[in-house]
């Protein structure tokens, strides 16, 4: 995870008091605040290695929970929500129609790494569906011009924050 | 004073303007629930709260009374407090609110609990994907903490020491089930205990442990500021105060509404004031209550229904997290079981046998009467493993799992007959 040094990531450890308790505020922090939007190998050595624990613990946690990851991710991971709130209001076009602008599968990045899209259940906007979630931010309400619009702004850059 | 029909858990969120304020919060009622309890006897606050009829508003209905009458009775040293903020059921998004725009809310129910039970820790475990609230509610933990009402010697009262600590989910479903929360807090996979033992006898760290959802610790000052006979006279008999509800699906007033325990399910879709009825032209077919593991009821049989535990108990329906999914007649209720079925295969931990595998053959059997592949004798085999699944998980995700598809199955039959006789027509939403 070249994004991050290892002092960086040290200081989420230590912002966390190398807590055990809180393993998963800072293993997300790491992998949010990376560009690859994952947990490497190294990573997950240095937590293990700060917290006391094993890898085998470390990696059992990366592996039962959904948001945590171990391959990179593409720059914008496009989350869609598949729960019937959101699914019969609209979301079930959502994964066609970005498959059909992106042209990659679902899971699979872009070639230029800026793109990729998979479905969650329930992020807790299920009043605003169809929506499409980046990092920490929702964006609701979607129509079909939404999304091209939406796409359009991260390729110029609009979200530079995301 | 409180009344019927006047906002009570929502009403500071109208008016705040910044949520993490311990000033602005103390001008709104703020911390006067506390202010109150640390001048009542312990065995007073127990009465108030029995009174008040809170039944437990992550989904589960228990009295809270009763659950905080046993852990004051549990033997032990170390008592921890925890709050269930990983609201993950589709269809809920009412804990977010409190959570980001009255976060003080919750923090003074925990509070009140660390001194009820001379806890020393308070834990809130918030789901992953509310990670820029877990930021607004760290401010409001920091901002409390300043202001005396969490740290050392809280209001001056000497060894009131009571800290909160926030624990970030990571997506996982199951974590909302209390055992499964607990060992996540302990650094662990979220998977479920066996129980019993009771969780108010050996909890966190094999401690007793409280663990209550948002919305009931928000509601708890309410209790002692306004007196259990308040709070109780805001609901119906069965269970007091007002309730959270999230509206979502085909409706046309999408969102978050605070209503009384009581209040008509008619008023509730189709008056202005909340839902407004349907949102796409078509009747309203039917209403999954809850969240995904709740039941579903057909809107036509709801006419005279009272949204309150009792009312929708009568109608064999649950209030459960408060999420009312509504749907109209161009969604197939076969069509709408294949995906919930698919959330219960996606979200088993795994840990035991008859949910891990049960799910799966549940989602395979809903699929092929979805697709009018169904076979004689396949809607025994779904009921057969739909009882399986029940009976013999460990936890409340498998034991849940056939809420919906049952009361799916009991309201349209011919649904389901269809897709065994191949003339069904499947007719799924999307309406944009």
């Amino acid at each position: 995870m070249s994004s991050l040094s290892l002092s960086e990531k040290e200081a989420i450890i230590l912002e966390n008091d190398s807590d055990p308790q809180r393993i998963l505020n800072m293993l997300i922090a790491i992998q949010y605040a990376s560009e690859e939007g994952y947990i490497d190998e190294e990573t997950a050595k240095l937590v293990a290695d700060r917290l006391h624990l094993s890898q085998a613990r470390v990696y059992e946690i990366l592996s039962f929970y959904a948001i945590l990851k171990t391959e990179p991710q593409a720059r914008y991971v496009l989350k869609i929500c598949n729960s019937t709130p959101c699914l019969f209001t609209g979301g079930d076009r959502l994964a066609e129609l970005l498959e059909m602008i992106l042209e990659v599968p679902e899971g699979q990045p872009t070639p230029d790494g800026l793109f990729m899209y998979h479905s969650i259940p329930c992020i807790g906007a299920c009043d605003q569906g169809p929506v499409i979630k980046i990092k920490d931010t929702v964006f609701g309400k979607l129509t079909e011009a939404k999304v091209y619009q939406l796409i359009d702004d991260l390729q110029s850059g609009r979200y530079q924050e995301l | 004073m409180i009344k019927r029909n006047q906002q009570v858990l929502l009403a500071r969120i109208n008016k705040m303007k910044q949520a993490t304020d311990v000033e602005e919060y103390q001008k709104y009622n703020g911390f006067s629930g506390l202010l109150k309890a640390i001048d009542m006897d312990k065995e007073t606050i127990l009465d108030e709260l029995d009174l008040a009829q809170l039944r437990g508003r992550g989904g589960a209905a228990f009295p809270l009374g009763k659950k905080w009458r046993h852990l004051y009775g549990a033997k032990g040293e170390t008592k921890y407090i925890v709050c269930n903020a990983d609201e993950g059921e589709p269809g809920t998004f009412k804990d977010k609110a409190l959570l980001e725009h009255d976060p003080l809310s919750v923090i003074e129910g925990m509070v009140i609990a660390g001194y009820l039970f001379s806890a020393k820790a308070g834990y809130i475990y918030m789901r992953g994907e509310y990670r820029r609230i877990q930021k607004v509610f760290q401010e409001a933990l920091d901002n409390a903490e300043k202001a005396g009402f969490l740290g050392e010697n809280i209001l001056g009262i000497k060894g009131f020491n009571y800290k909160i600590t926030i624990i970030s989910g990571a997506g996982a479903y199951v974590c909302g089930e209390n055992s499964a929360l607990l060992n996540s807090i302990e650094g662990k996979t979220g998977r479920p205990r066996v129980k019993p033992p009771h969780l108010a006898d050996v909890g966190l760290y094999l401690q007793p442990t409280l663990v209550n959802n948002v919305e009931s610790f928000a509601g708890i000052p309410v209790i002692l500021r306004e007196g259990g006979q308040a709070f109780l006279d805001l609901g119906t008999k069965d269970g007091g105060g007002t309730k959270l509800i999230c509206l979502s699906g085909h409706i046309k007033n999408r969102g978050l509404y605070e209503v009384n325990l009581g209040t008509p399910l008619q008023e509730i879709l189709y008056s202005e004031e909340y839902g407004g009825g349907s949102s796409t032209g078509h009747p309203l077919k039917f209403i999954h209550f809850g969240g995904q593991s709740g039941p579903i009821g057909a809107v036509q049989n709801l006419d005279a229904c009272i949204y309150s535990y009792k009312g929708l108990w009568d109608k064999d329906l649950s209030v459960g997290s408060g999420a009312i999914v509504v749907m109209d007649d161009q969604v197939s209720v076969v069509d709408y079981l294949v995906q919930v079925a698919a959330f219960f295969a996606h979200e088993s931990c795994g840990k035991c046998t008859p949910c891990r595998l049960g799910t799966t053959r549940i989602l395979e059997l809903l699929k092929k009467f979805n697709t009018q592949t169904a076979v004689t004798g396949d809607l025994e085999r779904l009921e057969k493993m739909l009882m399986h699944v029940t009976n013999l998980s460990a936890c409340g995700l498998g034991q849940s799992v056939a809420n919906p598809m049952k009361s799916g199955l009991a309201y349209f039959p011919e649904e389901f007959e269809a897709g065994i006789r191949e003339t069904a027509v499947s007719v799924k939403g999307g309406l944009w």
